[in-house]
């Protein structure tokens, strides 16, 4: 079982190399992210994007990018049409946003999920690694549905228990989260909690379990409990494998308080065709690099046919 | 400025004493007391059932120290009712959960007619050290507005812009947060941010300088928000987080105490005193500093009549 992001690095170097879209790799971080993961084996290069600007942050970076497939875009929504073009026609096995907006590479894969009639629902899930959790720990979603309703988050929840399978939790523990509390107006989220914890229940959702608690607290303080002495004396080893997030500001947002703790973070989108790697424009190479090496565990997983 | 929450006791230290109303107390709320009653700043009122109080009292240290109790009876509507009453008659200045349930606390105390706001929106402010900070951070609203519009989101500010300046923040550098730091018509919170930096632009929060919209890497780190070409003295450095909702609101300041072993605290605001309610993941070293709070509330005048 997958219990830390080191375990995914161990994996994309013994998977690796896949074949890897980088959308606008035109910034010296995501540059310097793909040359660490070519060196170290996991990924085999096809950069989409200006070629002037690539060039210069290669150079900048001492990568010699002469040897790998170059695709010269300018417009950016090109550029991430081109890539996850690749994913979906099989061309490669991952893609990566370089610097660009993400909406572009939502859009995209949208579109093609539409093309392929997949029926599947893009979503993002920002994974977490937290020292004193033995696995991984997802946000989602983070990146697509602003306020999804009942329908969409049954999608998201799905989408994220596959990749909760992938990555080898048989039994992924789900938390819905909701701003409930014992007083007001009850919340959509959590009438939706009621539902989904239903159908959980009746195997709708597969092989998962939707925890009885919709807020951090009740998971750790249990219904009625309270904080005795210290916050670290808590006990994480009943954290979740996914929060089912309200909305996106709230996925959003929770999963980059990395940022203000000693958490990695690294974000994916798994669709019906494979891995892409979501990076967020502010990431360093280090976290780049770490989700590289997810999108190609992931992206083995799936040809694998794991499920 | 009061940086961490044992500088808040130690503000509070010295003081006139503030009379605390605390409607049936449990053994608990008993140990708090006994430490802020030392401590020299908070006088106890006790309401509730004569004789179980005086039952629960002998068996503390509080015995030895100076309280009051008000007899009413067991009934827990009474006791509230009674607290309440003696806030707004000024026989008390604070006022505290004690054994009521949350749900009647609270509906009680955001009652248009009979409860103790001071405006239309009443709002809760987190308390947070930052591990990473040597400073204390706020975030607003936690606890109480579930979808606040533009309107209640300028008086969450305002509110918590009178809490900072208890705590000494001059110029608070305010960090309005949502999904992305783009402003997107397809995202409403995107818009309220603008809005709200656009307000404090003109002026309309004094000293603060609010910035939004701002994604949660943008308000963290300098460096992250440079690398998506936002420059702004707030980013890396926010005194204040004002959330989208209470569906972000409650689970961020939760993901920093139990994921982040960050300590927080909490008030709320907006009412004629300062009100605590119990909030679970607070600790009891947490909750003195929180009545320490409420002492330098009632002194300085600041977000109460």
């Amino acid at each position: 079982m997958i219990r830390s992001l080191s375990d995914i690095s161990r994996l994309a170097l013994e998977k690796g190399p896949k074949k890897l879209a980088v959308l606008a790799p035109e910034d010296e971080e995501f540059m310097l992210a793909v040359k660490r993961s070519w060196e170290k084996g996991c990924i085999e290069p096809v950069l989409i994007g200006d070629r002037d600007k690539m060039a210069r942050v290669a150079e900048t970076v001492g990568f010699d990018i002469s040897r790998f497939e170059q695709i010269v875009e300018h417009d950016r929504q090109t550029v991430s049409d081109l890539g996850i073009g690749m994913l979906f026609s099989g061309d490669v096995s991952v893609v990566s946003k370089g610097q660009i907006t993400t909406s572009y590479v939502y859009r995209s894969i949208i579109r093609a999920e539409a093309k392929a009639a997949s029926g599947m629902t893009v979503t993002v899930v920002s994974i977490w690694e937290v020292p004193g959790v033995d696995h991984l720990v997802g946000f989602t979603d983070s990146g697509v549905n602003i306020r999804p309703d009942f329908k969409t988050k049954v999608e998201i929840l799905r989408n994220a228990v596959f990749l909760c399978h992938l990555l080898g939790y048989e039994t992924p523990g789900i938390a819905v989260l909701s701003g409930r509390r014992t007083f007001g107006e009850d919340l959509p989220s959590y009438t939706d909690y009621e539902s989904l914890r239903r159908m959980a229940g009746s195997g709708c959702l597969g092989d998962c379990e939707i925890l009885e608690a919709t807020s951090i607290a009740e998971i750790f303080l249990g219904a009625g409990g309270r904080l005795k002495e210290s916050v670290n004396e808590i006990d994480l080893s009943k954290t979740p494998h996914i929060f089912l997030a309200p909305c996106l500001d709230t996925a959003n947002i929770l999963a980059k308080l990395d940022l203000a703790m000693d958490i990695k973070r690294c974000s994916i989108s798994v669709t019906s065709r494979g891995a892409v790697c979501i990076p967020a424009r502010s990431d360093l190479s280090s976290a780049i690099e770490d989700q590289i090496e997810m999108g190609v565990v992931v992206a083995d997983r799936i040809q694998e046919g794991v499920r | 400025m009061i940086g961490t929450f044992q500088k808040m006791i130690a503000s509070a230290r010295g003081g006139v004493r503030a009379r605390l109303a605390v409607p049936l107390p449990i053994k608990q709320d008993l140990d708090l007391l006994c430490r802020v009653t030392e401590e020299g700043f908070i006088l106890p009122v006790l309401i509730g059932d004569g004789g179980a109080m005086e039952s629960l009292v002998k068996k503390s240290p509080l015995s030895s120290l100076e309280h009051e109790i008000v007899n009413v009876g067991e009934d827990p509507g009474e006791a509230l009712s009674t607290a309440i009453t003696l806030v707004r008659e000024g026989r008390a200045d604070i006022l505290m959960q004690g054994g009521i349930g949350q749900k009647p606390f609270m509906e009680e105390v955001l009652d248009a007619k009979n409860g103790l706001l001071k405006s239309k929106v009443a709002s809760y402010a987190s308390i947070v050290q930052f591990q990473r900070r040597e400073k204390l951070v706020l975030v607003t609203d936690t606890f109480i507005n579930n979808f606040p519009g533009i309107a209640e989101k300028q008086i969450i500010l305002e509110n918590v812009l009178g809490l900072a300046g208890i705590l000494g923040m001059e110029e608070p550098k305010v960090a309005v947060i949502s999904a992305i730091e783009q402003v997107n018509p397809s995202i409403p919170s995107t818009l309220d941010a603008a809005a709200l930096a656009k307000m404090a632009e003109r002026g309309q929060f004094g000293k603060a300088v609010v910035d939004g919209p701002l994604d949660m890497d943008c308000a963290l780190s300098r460096v992250a928000a440079a690398r998506k070409n936002v420059r702004s003295v707030v980013t890396g450095n926010a005194d204040i987080y004002l959330v989208p909702e209470i569906e972000t609101g409650l689970p961020l300041v939760q993901a920093l105490c139990f994921f982040g072993g960050m300590k927080t605290a909490g008030m709320m605001l907006g009412a004629k005193v300062p009100v605590i309610p119990d909030i679970p993941f607070i600790s009891d070293e947490e909750r003195a500093a929180e009545l320490a709070l409420a002492v330098l509330m009632t002194r300085k005048g600041g977000n109460h009549e």
